[in-house]
């Protein structure tokens, strides 16, 4: 028999559940809704983009009307808010209308299909036909890669420079955060610190200096340039996580290696190393991140050879009327991001849970 | 199996740390050698000078007959019990025990065969898929104990391996230990500060304080021919009582005498005391050498502080002015605490110590 033993009310644990639900729901709010929307957006046809007010989610089809005009046909869209049909093109030209009817309405309609609504307006009873059209929900994306010439060298320009920004940081943090984790020497409280300080300045505060650093080194307007650039940044944090790590990861683990016939080198690889996993695949995310979503600094150090975070954020400036074009940029580009994100998540889930040290 | 001699060895850490000084030790072939001794007087700093895991700042140490003073860890042949066991966490007990084996370069069916006869001797065989996180600590003391044991190793090094486990495993892993061992045959530097695990386990011992030796012997030596007063203090529960005495020669005979206390020394006793040209030593008596009797047979008679039944005997807590001395009596009749006992003494079991050296006099 399981007696049920039931809790005795009380207002404060209501109180205080109501505030943290409250709390976790603010939260979500605050952090899926622009998510939303912008995947959203991203979706959005460019008259559905400048709507008011501006429809949660995209369409899917497309309801026209087509009737005479003074000019030639009268081309109509239903508009879903307002409930009635609104009048968007009065034109004798064909081709004119299937560009319309895609790049605004995002409808492809190619121009038979036109000449037979056409057919169908001349010989039927009616002075209007009504028809409706599917929606290319990918015209966005299609759209942005086909406009912005630069885009797709400029994304394998941001792999190549996060990539390189990871190897860099990770090989040259990660060793320097073994050192500090494993030996003594003077002044090394200090200079672990102080390690901290290129973190203090932002980003744009040396980009100035860089530019002209980088000029001379020959590396301006090249992948590796920004990448020793974002380095060090994510140097200095990677030598706090992997430090942190190596820390946790006792010494006699190595010795042992050492004992039982292994060099020094090899007692790293096979047993440090793999222990230090988690901490390196956050650092390793880190810099990822860092060099990714990175504009300012790039903006500056590059002027033939962009990131992709360059054109997506000139694609947002020289877009007015296109910001869905822009939405769709921006998608793509966190895209990378989510992934790695997710690849990684399961080693440094490790850290909390998995291996235990 | 090897022999090992550390000479004259001595490790100084930065200016100012000498952990270890001028170290003389020979270790038999196939001996259970304890190093025991306080808490930082360098027992470890000792055992990692040997694994080559400390470098020695003079002298050298030898491995048979292998010079192995500049060797790194791997080229010495020995292997190591870690305090915190140090098995690796993201290692199966098989790759574990494997490790050295698969270093070596050794054929799978040769290393398959060893891991188990290894795991066969910790009684681990049913673990080997395990990882050491799902392990008690008992078991991963295990695990090192068969990872020690797979590679055959010269000089077996255990740097206080039962001090992490709770008080009746670590009686039971003793005796475990000292069985494989046997079996083994290994040469073997077992360090503790736990003097009852030395006193169980040892061949001989090894006291040390302060990075010097004290005393090597067996227990038996250690324990009943203490050479010092901090021997004699660290050894035994409860320690050796030490009492000041004036030492009288009255005719042919000495006695030695306190406020409590008048002792006529047998003769065979009395004879060490000859040469001694001081008047006063430090006589030390374990705790079961002075024995209850009636009040006219009594050297030394006091009042009972505290009793601590002990189920097979009790030790009697006795007041002398400011010292406190503590006698193991028969478990009946109870001594009530303020009543008065009357102790003379088994007088062979006698130390006297210098009171100045703090060495022993009857050697
Ligand atoms: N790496 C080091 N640097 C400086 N001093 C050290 C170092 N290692 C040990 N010492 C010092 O050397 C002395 C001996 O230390 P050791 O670890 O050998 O003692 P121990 O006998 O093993 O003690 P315990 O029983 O507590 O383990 C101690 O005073 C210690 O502080
Ligand atoms: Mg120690």
């Amino acid at each position: 028999m399981s007696e049920k033993i039931k809790k005795p009310f009380k207002l404060s644990r209501l109180i205080r559940k109501t505030i943290f639900y409250l709390f976790i729901v603010t939260l979500a709010v605050v952090i899926i809704l622009p998510v939303f929307f912008l995947v959203s957006l991203s979706f959005l046809s460019t008259r559905e983009a400048y709507l008011y007010p501006l429809p949660l989610l995209p369409s899917l089809k497309a309801r026209y009307s087509l009737t005479y005009g003074e000019r030639g046909y009268l081309l109509s869209v239903y508009d879903d808010f307002n409930k009635e049909y609104q009048t968007v093109l009065d034109t004798n030209d064909f081709e004119k209308m299937s560009v319309y009817m895609h790049s605004q309405i995002g409808t492809p309609f190619s121009i038979p299909e036109i000449e037979e609504v056409i057919k169908d307006l001349e010989s039927g009873p009616e002075d209007t036909v009504y028809f409706s059209a599917r929606k290319d929900l990918l015209y966005n994306y299609d759209t942005f890669f086909k406009v912005t010439r630069e885009a797709v060298p400029a994304l394998l320009r941001s792999l190549q420079i996060a990539g390189m920004t990871i190897l860099i940081s990770l090989s040259i943090g990660g060793l320097a955060g073994y050192a500090f984790a494993r030996y003594i020497f003077a002044g090394r409280d200090a200079l672990k610190f102080s390690v901290l300080f290129v973190r203090m300045f932002p980003g744009v505060a040396i980009a100035l200096p860089m530019v002209i650093i980088l000029a001379n080194m020959g590396f301006y307007d090249r992948p590796i340039g920004l990448s020793l650039v974002y380095s060090v940044g994510s140097i200095s944090l990677t030598i706090w996580i992997t430090a942190s790590i190596f820390i946790g990861i006792p010494e006699s683990l190595e010795e042992a290696a050492q004992v039982f016939g292994a060099t020094k080198v090899q007692s790293f690889l096979r047993v440090t190393l793999p222990l230090a996993l988690p901490g390196l695949a956050a650092a390793a995310m880190y810099a990822f991140l860092g060099a990714w979503n990175e504009t300012v600094s790039a903006i500056i150090l590059t002027q033939f050879n962009p990131t992709f975070s360059v054109v997506v954020y000139q694609t947002l400036l020289g877009s007015v009327g296109q910001v869905n074009l822009a939405a769709a940029g921006g998608l793509v580009m966190a895209l990378p991001s989510v992934f790695f994100t997710f690849f990684i998540r399961k080693y440094i889930q490790q850290m909390w849970g998995g291996v235990t040290i | 199996m090897a022999t090992l001699k550390m000479q004259n060895v001595t490790k100084q850490f930065g200016r100012n740390v000498i952990a270890v000084r001028d170290f003389n030790l020979e270790v038999k072939e196939q001996e259970f050698l304890v190093l025991l001794g306080p808490s930082g007087c360098g027992k470890t700093t000792a055992m990692r000078m040997v694994a080559g895991l400390e470098e020695v700042t003079t002298g050298k140490i030898f491995i048979g007959d292998r010079d192995v003073t500049d060797l790194p860890p791997r080229k010495r042949n020995v292997s190591m019990i870690f305090q915190n066991y140090a098995v690796w966490p993201h290692m199966t007990v098989y790759d574990n025990i494997a490790f050295a084996l698969k270093l070596k370069n050794l054929p799978a069916e040769e290393i398959d065969r060893k891991v188990k006869e290894a795991a066969g001797l910790a009684k681990i065989e049913m673990l080997l898929d395990r990882l050491p996180a799902q392990l008690s600590g008992g078991q991963q003391q295990r695990v090192a104990v068969s990872r020690a044991i797979a590679v055959n190793p010269d000089i077996f090094l255990m740097d206080e391996p039962l001090s992490n486990l709770d008080a009746k495993l670590r009686v039971s892993m003793r005796t475990e230990l000292k069985a494989i061992h046997e079996k083994a045959g290994s040469t073997t530097v077992f360090v503790t500060h736990d003097q009852s695990e030395a006193m169980s386990m040892a061949d001989r011992i090894v006291i040390m304080k302060d990075g010097e030796v004290i005393q090597v012997g067996s227990p038996d030596d250690v324990y009943h021919r203490s050479r010092s007063i901090f021997v004699a203090d660290f050894i035994g529960t409860p320690p050796t009582n030490f009492m000041e005495v004036d030492v009288r020669k009255e005719g042919e005979g000495i006695h030695l005498v306190n406020s409590h206390l008048n002792l006529l020394l047998e003769p065979a006793l009395a004879k060490h005391l000859n040469t001694y040209s001081k008047d006063k030593i430090i006589l030390g008596v374990r705790p079961e050498n002075m024995l209850l009797v009636s009040e006219d047979e009594a050297a030394l008679s006091a009042s009972c502080l505290v009793s601590e039944p002990q189920g097979s005997h009790q030790v009697v807590a006795i007041q002398l002015d400011d010292s406190i001395i503590k006698v193991i009596a028969p478990a009946s009749p109870t001594i009530l605490p303020g009543t008065a006992v009357h102790m003379s003494f088994k007088q062979e079991t006698l130390r006297f110590f210098d009171p100045d050296t703090t060495l022993a006099i009857n050697d």
